[in-house]
């Protein structure tokens, strides 16, 4: 299953999708947020030292993370700020962390948290507006390399054929 | 000198590490008569004098810590709505985190020379360190060990009114671990650090495993 989450207010891109993905015959599952409570994380860890694996936040975010260790991969549609990913695409990322337990281990060179669940969830970005592409692009690959995941790729608005393209099972 | 800092931490100021850090950057960096305002982005009650801060004031400090790669999501909420500069205002920042290597905190890095642009500043570095995570756990002699050595990055920051010293630059530590320490933390991550974690826990009065699976 694709889960897309998309944190702007255009249902227009989502639309789009889904009729793209209709006719690929790509099971797809689209969570508009804009009608959704999500806090930021608030970083209290929680999720990790108190009730691992759940947010202290009791918001609408739960449905997005319950979905997500389900599925092959996860796109976030997200607006643009200050050459970045804004407030409320990030705070889907931020959110995430119960996904990691806190233990640790190296991964090659460099330490990382041992996953919570055995999941293979891939992750792909949408982005409208003007950020530093190189910038997020490496950001996206980071990001998942973090989460023993892979990146999908960046595309803009207007590259959402090459983005459905990458949306295969 | 004056200089206007924010703890960019979403963290409440009485848990947040990078609180802590502040507390002995700021002694360091006012021994010779630096003087300084700071404010809080996890109280959204100062995001007002905030906005008027950043509009008044030409050394501009955000110490912060890392989220996912790069700076959290309130702290980006909180510069959506600050006017870029366009006197010749100067922005530096401290980038901490719990990872201990410094390669972990580059990525974040090299967004805040992106955000310093567009925000209309110049870029006058970033203090980079990890391992920190177990700041707000640890009290006396051994929360000191971790923050006292912020004081002398204070004093460098005050004298140069950046971070470009070599002095900032080494404060990182290793960029990744040799092999041989890998092997080593490796084992502690599976014994000590372990049982230290649950005993965090069992105290935070957790009453599951820290790998339970909720939502299996």
């Amino acid at each position: 299953m694709v889960l897309i989450v998309n944190t702007t207010s255009d249902h227009s891109i989502t639309d789009e999708l889904k009729n793209s993905l209709q006719d690929k015959g790509v099971d797809a599952d689209i969570i508009e947020t804009d009608s959704m409570r999500i806090s930021h994380c608030i970083g209290c860890n929680f999720c990790w030292l108190k009730t691992p694996g759940e947010c202290s936040i009791k918001d609408d975010y739960e449905i997005i993370i319950k979905k997500m260790i389900h599925a092959d991969q996860m796109w976030v549609i997200s607006d643009t700020a200050l050459g970045f990913l804004d407030h409320k695409g990030k705070n889907i990322y931020d959110r995430i962390l119960p996904i990691a337990t806190m233990y640790l281990k190296f991964v090659g060179d460099q330490m990382r948290h041992v996953p919570r669940y055995k999941m293979n969830t891939e992750m792909g970005l949408i982005y409208t507006g003007e950020p530093e592409v190189e910038y997020l692009k490496k950001w996206n690959a980071r990001m998942a390399l973090n989460f023993e995941s892979k990146s999908l790729g960046v595309f803009g608005r207007d590259e959402l054929k090459e983005a459905v393209s990458c949306m295969c099972l | 000198m004056h200089v206007f800092i924010i703890n960019g931490s979403p963290r409440i100021k009485s848990q947040s590490n990078t609180d802590k850090i502040l507390e002995q950057f700021t002694k360091g960096m006012s021994e010779n008569g630096t003087s300084f305002e700071q404010y809080e982005v996890s109280d959204r009650k100062q995001w007002d004098d905030m906005r008027k801060a950043f509009a008044e004031n030409k050394n501009i400090l955000i110490a912060l810590p890392l989220y996912v790669e790069c700076i959290p999501g309130l702290l980006i909420e909180f510069l959506e709505t600050v006017e870029p500069k366009t006197d010749d205002s100067r922005i530096a920042f401290i980038l901490q985190g719990g990872f201990a290597e410094g390669i972990q905190l580059r990525c974040g890095e090299e967004y805040l020379k992106i955000l310093a642009g567009k925000l209309g500043c110049a870029y006058a570095g970033t203090l980079v360190k990890g391992n920190n995570f177990s700041i707000r756990f640890v009290e006396g002699a051994e929360r000191d060990k971790i923050t006292v050595p912020y004081g002398e990055m204070g004093r460098e920051y005050a004298a140069k009114g950046d971070f470009s010293s070599e002095k900032c630059k080494k404060f990182t530590g290793p960029e990744v671990f040799p092999a041989p320490i890998r092997l080593l933390v490796g084992i502690l991550f599976k014994t000590a650090a372990k049982t230290g974690l649950n005993k965090i826990a069992e105290g935070w009065g957790c009453t599951r495993p820290l790998d339970y699976k909720p939502y299996s």
